[in-house]
């Protein structure tokens, strides 16, 4: 590992807290517990016009001990690693408590067992550009971009940011697991005059983000982008980018492809598994184990994260679990174990990935006679879950397409469309991909290509109800 | 007022001051003209249980400090957990470390400020760390039976929360502050499915429930118990609703929604930092324009917009603000004329203004930035009845379902859990999938009435900003509304 950047506490005083913690809650008298500790050091330059804005430098590490008796389970949270082992002792002291107040509580039966999984490599976690990439080079890479777009008579902002984050569970039959990896983050947006263009991209590997190539191309789009016009509703063939992509596949986790949904028996998985919403070609899974994005080997029970399909080549598959939802609804436990600010613990999926095509960018548009493209979607709100229908908007770099080439900038405009609905009419794949954060999911990323959609429509009024079987359409250039 | 509420914690006032002096000391130096310390020890208590009968209950503790530093004209910030006898100057050095790599572009310049000092407390009567497990889980259990009664009820999700802060900050201008944060709130969620789809309704607010400046008297001030079968009830009736029609409508919004408004379509709008350009690659701009503070029409005559800290009781009520500027009274926008926006020292220096005290950081992790603080409309008069008559034929919605605005803040549409038609001044029947649209200017213009102070609501919620992102804790309010012609159904 680079000397530039090291994990904050690393795999021994990480598993040592967790060890304690675990130790205190079965002195306690606890009938089973487990810890997890989760830390990150991240250093991120933020940049606006003419000014480094915002540099940061933050740690940040949380011990989180679960103990249950009787059935009953109560989680304490700690920053004083010093006070593991007392921790352990108040959440066993709590779910006695618990036990007490609310009678004991039959325990579930353990899910199916998780398959047994390779371990991640080194490499595809820890990469030593992405270490390496301090304050320094980062305002350098900054400052080049300030300068590019001020050349171009606009204005840049953005953030560049690399952290290493790192994992340890001592899991409830005694077995630890520990693992450590790198972050690298860009992302820009070019304004000159009224045209805008971003980028983003994370990944573990500095490298694969292609910084100096994307501030090259942000700049020459945004200048492209200027001369806006409004667009009229209506319906259009609609070339997405990859971030814009990646922003229709953040509402998965609310249509139902978690274990307590099906355990509820609402959503798609419990109502429409085996049926084919889209083609064969769009290829839609929660895969913490792709090496594109934020890859990580288990989750905060310690349980192997595995590929999950969600819409597994257009049909509707399966559902990511933690232990309870998996035993609830009789699924295995796939990895997926969440615990977040403001939030029910509850299973989500954190490394949403779609399957790229073959097709150039330019080739996307020549198959459109008259249409859109959209770079980035923006403030999408799912409006009926059943339906996959989710508002928002069109943001930066939107182009008419006339006769398979870009033509005049478009202003934003608003859409509800049905996500299911749309995904049917994908008659063509783009082979390049980013990938961008999931908003409030520890290491969460998704990661898609550009895609080609018929009949999206663009307007305040809504959409029709998602086409129920679409005929599978080959990806074509 | 329970005196225990405010004593607790592993940091005692001594401890306190001694860590926020030897961070500034060692954050001080050549060319630094300006440090800050914000030293937090927060604690935070989470306890769900749903219609299967399970419990969830965490408690979380957190202590840590952030240090920034304006290092010969360039910012740094560096934070950290309290770990150990080095952590304190550890942090403070990596700040500078990232102020000096960070120098060289346009000079940062900070207008001196008149340092004030002191001590304040959240009013708290009851405790809600001490409150006895057996109430807690008796009275989440009742909610949830009594929510779900009705056979097409398919899950429940019932939730208590509390956090209590010690926030400490010194800079080196001479203020050292201690602030005693308490917040409690309940959160009720029910959702009924048939073949037909799926409805959820859900109380006292539909983003994570409610969270009040306060003590475990707020959550018995809820009536949780009384409200829980109608929660229950209104969800399985959604499922057999006609469907709300679209058009032009007049509508009464209710405080719940208004609040989700005021926050998406002012707050957000009047932040600086947005106006000024910083926010751009992320959380957007606004369409407001610098020059525009002070003459712009925002609304009809009959918006008022203030931002009050001082008012207690919601998540946005404080004494001084996260770089130590102290709290007042500031009217946003009166009698729909833009007459202030929301600033941190930072944006207020660029523009040429006094911060308004709006810079918000998530506890000691990260750097504040421009959040809305209690921001809220102006009550009118009458009662709700009296607004609904004065409607005469319409919908009376309430409860956010969806919300989605663009990043200018200008164009948006928002959907309700519920909306109930109006005839003649009288509510009648419900409606399902009620949603409305606009432009933030036009929209505010067709403000007719605010009903009066006794149906004025509050809400504390939860808000996402900043790169990397952190969170917000608020506060927003309002009494229902009268909007005339504004456009509905826009969702389909």
């Amino acid at each position: 590992m680079s000397a530039d950047l090291t994990p904050v506490l690393g795999e021994s005083r990480a598993l040592e807290a967790c060890r304690a913690a675990v130790d205190g809650a079965r002195a306690a008298g606890a009938d089973e517990a487990e810890a997890f500790l989760t830390g990150r050091a991240g250093s991120w330059t933020r940049f606006a016009e003419d000014r480094i804005s915002q540099p940061q430098d933050i740690t940040e590490w949380q011990l989180m001990v679960r103990a249950s008796v009787g059935g009953r389970s109560a989680r304490i949270a700690t920053t004083d690693l010093a006070a593991a082992r007392e921790a352990g002792a108040r959440a066993a002291t709590r779910a006695r408590v618990l036990t007490e107040v609310a009678g004991p509580l039959p325990v579930l039966p353990a899910p199916a067992a998780a398959p047994a999984l390779p371990p991640l490599g080194a490499d595809v976690l820890w990469a030593e550009d992405t270490a390496g990439w301090d304050v320094g080079a980062r305002v350098g890479t900054a400052r080049t971009a300030m300068a590019a777009a001020r050349a171009a008579g606009g204005s840049a902002f953005g953030v560049l940011g690399q952290a290493v984050g790192e994992v340890a569970v001592v899991t409830a039959d005694g077995s630890t697991r520990y693992a450590a990896g790198t972050e690298a983050l860009g992302s820009l947006t070019v304004r000159v005059g009224d045209g805008t263009s971003h980028w983003v991209d994370l990944d573990r590997r500095l490298g694969v983000l292609a910084v100096d190539a994307a501030v090259a191309t942000t700049v020459e789009e945004a200048v492209r982008g200027q001369g806006r016009r409004e667009l009229p509703a209506g319906r259009y063939d609609v070339v997405f980018g990859p971030l814009a992509t990646g922003g229709l596949l953040e509402g998965f986790e609310s249509f139902g492809f978690s274990g307590d949904a099906v355990a509820d028996g609402v959503g798609a998985v419990a109502t429409r598994q085996g049926e084919r919403v889209a083609p064969a070609s769009v290829d839609v899974a929660d895969d913490p184990r792709a090496r594109r994005g934020l890859p990580f080997p288990f989750d905060l029970e310690g349980t192997p994260s595995s590929r999950v399909p969600l819409l597994d080549h257009g049909v509707v598959g399966g559902a990511v679990t933690d232990r309870a939802s998996a035993a609830r609804a009789g699924l295995a436990a796939t990895g997926h174990a969440h615990i977040a600010r403001e939030e029910t613990p509850h299973p989500t999926p954190s490394s949403l990935t779609m399957a790229a095509g073959d097709a150039s960018t330019a080739e996307l548009l020549a198959g459109v006679e008259r249409g859109v493209y959209v770079q980035r979607l923006w403030y999408l709100r799912v409006v009926d879950p059943v339906a996959t229908t989710l508002t928002g908007g069109s943001r930066d770099a939107c182009f008419l397409v006339e006769d398979g080439r870009l033509a005049g900038a478009l202003a934003p405009a608003r859409f509800t469309e049905s996500v299911f609905g749309a995904l049917s009419r994908v008659d063509a794949i783009g082979r390049d991909v980013l990938a961008q954060p999931l908003p409030n999911v520890w290491n969460g990323a998704v990661t898609a290509p550009a895609v080609r959609v018929r009949g999206f429509r663009f307007g305040p009024h809504g959409s029709p109800p998602p086409t129920p079987t679409p005929t599978p359409t080959p990806a074509r250039g | 007022m329970s005196a225990d509420a405010h004593g607790w914690g592993g940091l005692d006032d001594g401890t306190a001051r001694q860590v926020l002096e030897e961070a500034l000391a060692a954050a001080s130096g050549p060319g630094v003209s300006f440090a800050d310390v914000r030293l937090v020890e927060a604690e935070e208590e989470r306890l769900y249980t749903d219609s299967r009968g399970e419990l969830d209950e965490r408690r979380e503790h957190n202590a840590g400090l952030g240090v920034r530093v304006l290092l010969d004209g360039a910012w740094g910030f560096a934070s950290g957990p309290l770990d150990g006898p080095d952590a304190v100057r550890a942090v403070a050095r990596r700040a500078v470390a990232v102020a000096a790599s960070s120098s060289g572009l346009a000079r940062v310049v900070l207008p001196p400020r008149e340092p004030s000092s002191g001590t304040w407390s959240v009013p708290v009567e009851v405790d809600p760390f001490a409150v006895d497990a057996a109430e807690r889980h008796g009275l989440l259990q009742r909610v949830v039976a009594a929510a779900s009664a009705p056979a097409e009820v398919r899950s429940v999700t019932a939730g208590l929360n509390a956090k209590r802060q010690h926030k400490h900050y010194a800079d080196t201008e001479g203020a050292r502050q201690h602030q005693h944060l308490v917040e409690t709130g309940a959160m009720l969620l029910a959702v009924a499915a048939d073949g037909s789809g799926a409805q959820r309704r859900s109380f006292p607010n539909s983003f994570h429930g409610n969270t009040a400046a306060g003590g475990w008297e707020y959550v018995l001030g809820l009536g949780l118990e009384a409200q829980a079968a109608r929660v229950g009830e209104e969800a399985v009736a959604l499922l057999r609703a006609p469907q709300a029609p679209g058009g032009t409508a007049d509508v009464v919004i209710g405080p719940a929604q208004m609040a989700l408004q005021i926050h998406e379509s002012v707050g957000h709008a009047l932040e600086l930092d947005r106006i000024l350009g910083d926010e751009t690659n992320f959380a957007g701009r606004s369409w407001v324009q610098p020059e525009d503070i002070g003459t712009l029409r925002y609304g009809s005559p009959a918006v008022t917009v203030v931002a009050d800290p001082t008012v207690a009781g919601t998540r946005g009520s404080f004494a001084w603000d996260d770089e130590g500027t102290p709290a007042r009274r500031q009217p946003l926008i009166e009698e729909g004329v833009l007459r202030q926006v929301l600033s941190s020292r930072d944006s207020a220096a660029r523009y040429g203004s006094e911060p308004t005290g709006a810079a918000r950081a998530d506890g000691w992790g990260y750097l504040p930035v421009c959040f809305a603080t209690n921001v809220y409309l102006e009550p009118g008069e009458g009662s709700l009845d009296a607004l609904l008559d004065r409607m005469g034929d319409g919908y009376l919605v309430d409860d956010n379902r969806s919300w989605s605005i663009d990043d200018r803040r200008m164009a948006f549409q928002f959907g309700t859990e519920a909306a109930w038609e109006v005839r003649g001044g009288k509510r009648g029947r419900l409606l399902k999938g009620f949603s409305y649209g606009g432009l933030t200017p036009q929209f505010w213009g067709s403000v007719e009435a605010v009903a009066g102070p006794e149906e004025f609501r509050a809400f504390g919620m939860p808000c996402g900003k900043g790169e990397p992102k952190q969170w917000g804790f608020l506060g927003h309010g309002a009494a229902p509304t009268l909007f005339r012609g504004i456009a509905t159904g826009v969702a389909g």
